[in-house]
């Protein structure tokens, strides 16, 4: 089945023509960089490398992921911008959220607020 | 002069049933009807609500008072704001937007008309909830903002709290789902023509508030489901003596609760400039500032959260920000304030209730912005937070404000839902009776909370210096009930008996008062075709054109129509097909209802509520079933086409 | 009622929307983005107390109790179910009945198999001592990868509603549009995963 071309352009939007090979190639890449993300976790629970490089490292691979899942999965790429203005402006807010609470919370460590 | 009148010969009548009686209101799924439920029933809580504020007034009124016991005291200032904001003030809003969108942008309905009836009966069936609380043990005595640790089980072991919760997720969903339909419906549903930049600012207010509805709502829904797990589940979110953490809650709660006022309030800002525009015969003067200020308020909403918590001490860092971010939002504000004053400068003025509400709205508005800026001062914030000063902020602007704004948008709509005029010498009397009575209410709340009177107390003592502001605070809040009971007396007596309203009563720009009073069921027997910010005023006065609207007359350029929008019969006209009346929302609002009753008594009655759980879960089940079914008859491609 | 359908009558689907994209979808994916939202929550809470854990008497260090193995096959799973959903989706739109069944269902038979292995690891934690009260890792642990578990066994449900629908009316245009949007609510449930294997159990 992989190798088929849809050709049905009848929507305005959301018609990639993206082939099923295609998607069998993003879901190998997933793969692979899941087997580094994890690689990189064990192997540097010897301490090979600072703490902060490795969680840049795996913040790093796994927006490649989410990357990937959102852009050829979700077919937001290439797709009608509204789309992509009710998806990346709640997940700005979402980083905003998550950011500013650990800076507010950063020198309240163990005391409640 | 309606379309409707002129073409409804030619039009196929739409193939829709309407049941008559209650089954019509229960299984309905247009978006009228759905508004009317949403303001009758909401006006009902908002009524409940007053209620409620009139007897801690009471219990105010005189020092060292025994008329209310302090536990009925705190259930009664918990339910006053509980139902003020998530059952009054926000579903007048959606409903009046439920009504007024669709024929705004010249649309037959809502998006999604089924989830638009599932979004009031959860909004509801929330509501009856949250008061079945007094009938089982007692209400809610936590604050609406429920802080914690006060919430947790040792401290509230009524489950007043859970009620609480449980209603306020429903309605939450109600209004997530709500607000979804409102996105797709004004992005994706407006007439040809009808382009971002054209549409009613009303409309406009309305899509920002529901960008911040569904961004907002989620934050509230997971701090509301840490509470329900600290209480029953043992888990340990907001108690500090287990490392859980009392502020966490405060955060997660205006990271809501701040874009919440701005929920209640844009929608009537967009009422207003609305209003003043047809009553100072002007257009409204810098649409676009308006807007957008719009667009700024919501983004900088976000970021001011933590204003409701100077006193906490998140440090001289935290504190700067959020009061500087604070200071910013007044920019917006202020902006729009210029913009409705704008309007009416050198316009020919009609005082009519409508007008003179948005006009009042203005000034109490201001008001409480300026108390709103002195409470945004770290400094100052911490002398008069959680005194009565802030209760006299809220007010001017969620009463002065909001509540007002609403009148303005329902003496100037009425006509519209209903077919009839309110009297308008009665609103008269009702709007200025409103207006003495409701300074009297809150301005000396201004005056007691500087003199150090804290909220959310059941009495205080003679000696306090506090006996004649608190008098004159009562009083009003007797004379505001008068001014409501005028009201109601009017909408009684209007709706069988005051004159006939015409399609246009109000000489209006927009696109609903095109139609006839109260509109056809399909709304526009053609689909409009719009050329302008104001098509009608560009219809009926031709001539205005060049001097209102030539700086946004690319239509004139291009040697087209001049006219508003279009309005011929196209020779060949495809049938109306609306949606279907159906029971399926109702059936899943009462399944996820039942959900929530065995939700609230999983963690003392394990297998009683697990099954109650079980009985809403199938009753959902059902009534999604009969859903995708009824969607799929009516679905476009079955039934050729129709939006 | 809109230009194009009056001058070209029934063009395949084409709904005259004002943006020119389907409403669901668009509803859909502003939905996504409120649940973007939830999540973060959920996450943030896990970190803001992922610190103060570290702090108490009751510690519970979330590297002694997660098992990388088990979780990374539980990645796994949900990943391979995205691939296997877009290709029901790109089945379903060139009208292969066939390889859709087939797709969908693996996808569901993967959504089935992530509950699995997730009621597998709760139990298996529980008996290790891991439970909501026992420290604020496992308040928050719970909670957040629960509520994903939850979202998990809603897609189940819809793919299976989506599978039925179209079972029962093959022909109804709607079907590549039914099949999109559970798509895309199924992927984002995939893309919390991501978040939280990274955040969660890997950092
Ligand atoms: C100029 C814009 C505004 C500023 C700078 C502002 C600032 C503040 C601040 C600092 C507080 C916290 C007071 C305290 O508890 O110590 C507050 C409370 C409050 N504000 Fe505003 N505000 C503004 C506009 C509004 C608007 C437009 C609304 C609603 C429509 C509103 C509704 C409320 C409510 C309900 C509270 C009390 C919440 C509670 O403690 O129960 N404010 N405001
Ligand atoms: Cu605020």
């Amino acid at each position: 089945m992989a190798g088929h071309h849809e050709d049905q352009g009848a929507h305005a939007h959301g018609e990639h023509g993206h082939s099923d090979r295609f998607y069998w190639l993003v879901a190998g890449v997933l793969a692979v960089v899941t087997a580094l993300e994890v690689g990189l976790f064990i192997v540097n629970e010897q301490h090979l490398i600072a703490k902060w490089l490795e969680v840049t490292l795996l913040l790093i691979l796994s927006t490649i992921k989410g990357a990937a899942v959102v852009m050829y999965f979700m077919h937001l790429k290439g797709d009608a911008g509204v789309f992509k203005f009710v998806f990346l402006v709640p997940l700005a807010f979402a980083t905003t959220l998550l950011l500013s609470f650990m800076a507010l919370f950063s020198e309240h460590v163990g005391i409640a607020g | 002069m309606a379309i409707a009148e002129r073409t409804a010969g030619t039009v196929s009548p739409p193939s829709v049933s309407v049941r008559p009686g209650w089954a019509g209101w229960l299984s309905t799924t247009d978006h009228k009807r759905i508004g009317i439920m949403y303001l009758v029933s909401a006006f009902v809580f908002f009524l409940i609500g007053g209620i409620e504020a009139l007897l801690m007034r009471i219990q105010l009124g005189v020092p060292d008072n025994t008329f209310l016991t302090p536990d009925v005291y705190n259930q009664m200032f918990t339910m006053h704001g509980t139902t003020m904001i998530f059952l009054g003030l926000m579903p007048l809003n959606v409903g009046l937007g439920n009504y007024m969108v669709p024929l705004m942008i010249g649309a037959r309905d809502m998006a999604f008309p089924r989830l638009n009836a599932l979004s009031v009966w959860l909004f509801i069936f929330g509501g009856l909830m949250l008061y079945v609380s007094f009938f089982v043990g007692g209400a809610p005595n936590v604050g609406w903002f429920a802080y914690a640790p006060l919430t947790q089980k040792q401290f509230a072991p009524t489950s007043g709290v859970d009620y609480w919760i449980i209603g306020i997720g429903l309605t939450g969903v109600a209004s997530i789902a709500g607000a979804l339909n409102f996105i797709v419906t004004i992005l994706n549903m407006r007439a040809p023509g009808m382009t971002l930049n054209r549409m009613p600012l009303f409309v406009w207010m309305q899509l920002i508030v529901a960008f911040i509805l569904i961004f907002a709502f989620p934050v509230l829904t997971v701090a509301t489901i840490q509470l329900l797990f600290d209480r029953h589940f043992g888990t340990r979110f907001f108690l500090p003596n287990l490392g859980g953490d009392a502020v966490l809650w405060q955060h997660l709660f205006w990271f809501f609760g701040h874009p919440e006022v701005y929920i209640l309030i844009l929608p009537t800002m967009g009422i207003i400039s609305e209003v003043l525009p047809t009553f100072s015969r002007k257009p409204i003067f810098g649409y676009a500032f308006v807007a957008y200020s719009g667009v700024a308020i919501g983004f900088l909403g976000f970021l001011v959260w933590a204003h409701h918590m100077f006193a906490v001490g998140l440090g001289p860092l935290a504190n700067a920000f959020f009061g500087a971010a604070s200071f910013l939002i007044a920019v917006p504000t202020g902006v729009k304030i210029f913009n409705w004053l704008a309007t009416m400068w050198q316009g020919s003025l009609h005082l009519t209730t409508a007008m003179l509400y948005a006009i009042s709205f203005i000034g109490m508005f201001v008001i409480g912005g300026i108390s709103g800026i002195t409470l945004a001062s770290p400094p100052i914030n911490v002398q008069q937070t959680d005194s009565y000063y802030v209760v006299a902020h809220m007010h001017y602007v969620l009463f002065g404000g909001a509540i007002q704004g609403i009148f303005a948008g329902i003496f100037y709509w009425f006509p519209k839902m209903t077919g009839r005029m309110l009297d308008e010498r009665l609103g008269k009397w009702q709007f200025w009776l409103m207006l003495i009575s409701f300074n009297l209410t809150f301005f000396p709340m201004h005056l007691s909370g500087n003199e150090g009177m804290p909220r959310r107390i059941y009495t205080y003592e003679a000696d306090m210096g506090w006996n004649l502001w608190n008098l004159m605070s009562t009083i009003g809040s007797l004379l505001l009930a008068v001014a409501f009971l005028i009201f109601l007396w009017n909408v009684l007596t209007s709706i069988r008996r005051g004159p006939i309203a015409p399609a246009d009563p109000w000489d209006g720009a927009t696109l609903e008062w095109a139609v006839s009073s109260p509109p056809p069921v399909y709304n526009f027997a053609v689909t409009p075709r719009v050329r302008s910010r104001r098509p009608l005023w560009d219809e009926k006065y031709p001539h205005l054109h060049e001097v209102n609207g030539s700086h946004e007359a690319p239509v004139a350029r291009k040697g087209l129509l001049r006219d508003g929008f279009e309005r011929e019969t196209p020779e060949a006209m495809e049938p109306i097909h609306l949606p279907s009346p159906t029971y399926a929302p109702l059936i899943v609002s009462v399944g996820i209802m039942i959900l929530g009753f065995g939700i609230i008594y999983l963690g003392d009655f394990g297998l009683i509520a697990a099954s109650a759980m079980l009985v809403g879960l199938l009753i959902m089940a059902a009534g999604i079933l009969s859903w995708v079914r009824i969607s799929h008859v009516d679905s476009p491609h079955h039934a050729h086409h129709g939006i | 009622m809109s230009e194009s359908s009056m001058t070209r009558p029934h063009a395949a689907a084409a709904h005259h929307t004002s943006l020119g994209v389907d409403n669901r979808k668009l509803g859909v994916w502003a939905f996504i983005g409120s649940e973007t939202l939830f999540f973060a929550t959920l996450i943030t809470t896990y970190f803001v107390f992922a610190p103060v854990n570290r702090m108490r008497p009751d510690f519970q260090d979330p590297r002694k109790f997660l098992d990388i193995e088990l979780t990374t096959v539980l990645a796994s799973i949900l990943l391979a179910s995205s691939l296997t959903m877009v290709l029901a989706l790109s089945a379903s739109k060139r009208g292969d009945r066939r390889w859709f069944a087939t797709w969908l269902l693996a996808t569901v038979g993967l959504g089935l198999a992530f509950i699995g292995g997730q009621v597998y690891e709760f139990n298996h934690l529980y008996h290790e001592g891991l439970t909501l009260s026992s420290s604020l890792f496992g308040t928050t642990f719970f909670v957040l990868t629960g509520f994903h578990g939850t979202h998990v066994a809603i897609g189940v449900i819809w793919l299976l509603a989506v599978f039925f629908k179209v079972r029962a009316y093959p022909d109804s245009p709607e079907n590549a549009m039914d099949v999109e949007i559970a798509g895309l609510y199924w992927h984002f449930v995939d893309l919390v995963w991501v978040a939280i294997f990274v955040l969660v159990y890997l950092i």
